[in-house]
């Protein structure tokens, strides 16, 4: 290891004298490194004991917020601001005719990149 | 960036000292309980990379190290990898490498006595705190532990400082979530609080993605890290996000100060460094050394091809004395034995070997110059001679010559054109340097007319081809052409063969397929317009030729498809306005949601003192301009149920 690199004490050591059970000693070498770890949507699938929790008290999945009841605001996808207009052939919102001209210039890909970002692209399976 | 230094007071605070770790999604900290800050900070991540030189698997945690060490890794196969999914942690086995970094940082050396109090999100799920809690436990052997949330525990210091009351409201955004939690008289209110699941770094990554969006050609070196170090640095909330846009959109001095300029860094290309002297000698060494030693290799097979071939003459010139020597009788079996079929064929034989030696002894092939030497006639004398008075070999012979002859001739004849040719065109180009000379002004005028109506053709001819399917960025790519779409030449074509064989055979009986040349009408109509016609190819390599030629002769000129690259695009203000639409107006909404269920904890007078203290506790994370209407919609929500 090079000098400098041990001066900045970057690397974390291996075996660290405040633990009761060691890095290498839990995790050992041979074994293979790709422990699995339940993600989060398997976590919540395991903990079924989420159903039989009474529906009144919360829990991670029922505090989530539903999906807005109000329509959203419509802004330019190029500039940001107040869209009055739609394209009609890419369905982008633009601002202004300086916009539109330079909306009809887009490449296909990028359309539909402007697209996702709002999440109105149009995914074909 | 500076590293950590490992803290030397450890020792100092007794075991009853809790330590305090806020365990984020985008940053750890860790800290003595009764301090005011945190001791330490870093990037709740971890990479693994392995050592360059040893080989070794090592592990880094944080972004802060100094990148001219990370040289020494080979960093490219990893990246950085954090213990949270959503805003739970999950993986236990980076949360570890984290909190020995950590501890060991903080100064523990033997043991870890110390109680931890540790923050979580709200209603985290019970599987991933009981993990947390095995591994602080079981690993690092802590006497106890304590969870809360940090958005509690914020909202109880505010309180505590007089910034916010008993009852208020806490907006905490983190890095991918984000928690609404109503206060009552000093208790979190948790049937009444809301996520939802966007946080700081989805507005980075908005960020990012209209930056890169908006310049193509920088978008890998808009990383994330940058987005976001762009948006600490430079974005800002705007308290009133419709005037704040007005502002910009008029383009008024204001907005031109709000404006940001920012340039990616320019890192030089790396200069090649010449070889020096000595390497170029030694090069050049090798080079004579190598080319010494193919010369040797060459100079060998020549000696064994020409002592081989003067071997095989030798056979060849005694086979010959012998039969000199020998009876007529005695001839065929000398020949059969020599495996050849007459005297003649043994002449040729001599004569093809001395040939090929001598050519190997790089002596003037005297048959060639000969032959070069001697006319058409000379060297196909048959030629010219009737067949009648030839015998049947003879005659084959003719043949053979009369083809060779004529394709001579044909070489010959081209040779002659293309210097006809060339004379020709040099006399063009003299005429219009001499035109040019007597009237340049004219001339170049001439000139760019030409060139004008020429490039006007060419394009007009592949707008017709493509008919502009790629300007417009539409979802019809081909194919699909809509109505209103006009078809190109190919599609044309196409609908005209259909129709008529459609009109065509409809008339009878349908006979289609009887005859073979009925299939060639699928060829014709899968035949792709790209097959290009003649006077195309001519257009272009004159506009070419023209370009070329007023490139030498005029300084303003600029081809045009450069020309039409010169002048930008439209330029659109450098600051674009972040808004996540849909994303945010979830947000508002989860507000909202908020609000509402804690309504039901509030008698009415207690409601509009509540509204005006609500506290917003911003992490830092969401400091972009994207929390529009903030103001509006909470007004709406006090007009509504006060």
């Amino acid at each position: 290891m090079e000098p400098e690199v041990v001066r900045s004490e970057m690397v974390l050591p291996p075996v660290l004298g405040f633990k009761k059970i060691q890095m290498a000693d839990k995790y050992p070498k041979g074994q293979s490194r790709a422990r699995h770890w339940k993600h989060l949507k398997q976590l919540l699938q395991s903990e079924n004991n989420f159903q039989s929790y009474p529906p009144n008290e919360p829990n991670y999945l029922n505090i989530e917020s539903p999906p807005s009841m109000y329509p959203s605001k419509k802004f330019c996808d190029i500039t940001g601001f107040e869209a009055p207009y739609v394209d009609p052939r890419t369905k982008l919102r633009y601002a202004s005719p300086e916009v539109f001209k330079h909306i009809r210039m887009l490449p296909d890909e990028h359309v539909q990149r402007y697209l996702t970002l709002r999440n109105a692209a149009v995914v074909l399976r | 960036m500076p590293s950590i230094p490992r803290q030397s007071d450890y020792w100092r605070f007794s075991p009853d000292t809790p330590i305090v770790i806020d365990n984020g999604g985008s940053h750890f900290r860790i800290g003595w309980a009764g301090e005011s800050d945190p001791r330490i900070t870093f990037r709740n991540v971890v990479q693994r990379p392995r050592h360059r030189s040893t080989g070794d698997t090592v592990t880094i945690v944080g972004d802060h190290h100094d990148p001219a060490n990370l040289k020494y890794f080979d960093c490219t196969r990893t990246s950085y990898r954090s213990p949270f999914d959503n805003n739970v942690v999950y993986q236990y086995e980076i949360m570890e490498y984290v909190l020995d970094y950590a501890l060991d940082r903080l100064g523990a050396d033997l043991k870890v006595d110390h109680p931890i109090l540790m923050t979580e999100c709200i209603c985290n799920p019970i599987s991933s705190r009981s993990k947390m809690a095995e591994l602080l436990f079981e690993t690092y052997g802590i006497p106890s532990i304590a969870f809360g949330v940090d958005a509690a525990f914020s909202y109880k210091l505010n309180q505590q400082l007089g910034v916010c009351n008993e009852d208020g409201l806490v907006v905490c955004s983190g890095l991918t979530t984000s928690h609404v939690i109503p206060f009552l008289s000093g208790e979190p209110v948790i049937d009444a609080c809301c996520r939802t699941n966007i946080g700081g770094y989805h507005v980075t990554d908005y960020l990012k993605q209209l930056l890169s969006l908006k310049y193509p050609n920088h978008a890998s070196s808009i990383s994330w890290e940058k987005a976001e170090e762009l948006k600490r640095e430079h974005c800002y909330v705007a308290s009133d996000y419709q005037s704040e846009l007005q502002l910009f959109q008029k383009g008024t001095k204001e907005a031109e100060e709000k404006t940001r300029y920012w340039q990616l860094p320019w890192v030089p290309p790396p200069r090649e460094v010449g070889p020096s002297e000595e390497e170029l000698a030694r090069k050049a060494a090798l080079r004579e050394k190598q080319g010494q030693r193919l010369r040797d290799m060459a100079a060998a097979k020549k000696s064994v091809r020409i002592s081989e071939l003067e071997n095989e003459l030798q056979g060849l010139e005694d086979l010959l004395d012998q039969l000199e020597e020998v009876d007529e009788d005695e001839i065929p079996s000398i020949l059969s034995a020599a495996g050849y079929v007459s005297r003649h064929e043994i002449d040729s034989a001599v004569l093809r070997v001395t040939q090929s030696l001598r050519k190997a002894k790089g002596e003037p092939d005297e048959s060639e110059d000969k032959m070069d030497e001697a006319s058409l006639a000379e060297r196909f004398p048959l030629v010219n001679i009737p067949d009648d008075m030839l015998t049947p070999e003879q005659i084959k012979e003719k043949r053979k010559q009369t083809f060779l002859k004529t394709t001579t001739e044909g070489r010959l004849r081209a040779k002659q054109k293309r210097v006809e040719e060339e004379l020709l065109r040099e006399k063009q180009n003299q005429e219009e340097e001499e035109k040019r000379l007597e009237n340049p002004e004219q001339y170049l005028e001439q000139l760019r007319a030409k060139y004008k109506e020429l490039s006007e053709k060419v394009e007009q001819r592949k707008r017709l081809k493509t008919n502009g399917n790629r300007t417009n960025g539409n979802q019809n790519s081909s194919g699909n052409t809509g109505r209103g779409e006009r078809l190109n030449a190919a599609q044309r074509e196409r609908m005209r063969l259909l129709t008529t064989a459609a009109f065509d055979r409809g008339k009878g009986e349908d006979t289609f397929g009887a005859r073979d040349e009925d299939w060639q009408l699928y060829k014709l109509m899968s035949k792709d317009v790209d097959e290009e016609d003649e006077g195309q190819d001519e257009n272009e390599a004159e506009l070419a030729r023209i370009s070329s030629r007023l490139q030498d002769i005029d300084p303003e000129f600029v081809p045009k498809f450069e020309a039409s690259l010169l002048p930008g695009t439209p330029e659109f203000p450098r600051y674009r306005p972040l808004t996540c639409g849909k994303h945010f107006q979830h947000f508002l909404s989860a507000v909202e949601l908020a609000i509402q269920m804690s309504c039901k904890y509030f008698s009415s007078p207690q409601w509009s003192e509540w509204i005006k203290q609500v506290s917003m506790r911003w992490s830092g994370s969401l400091s972009a301009g994207s929390l529009q209407s903030m103001k509006p919609s909470r007004a709406e929500c006090a007009v509504l149920f006060s």
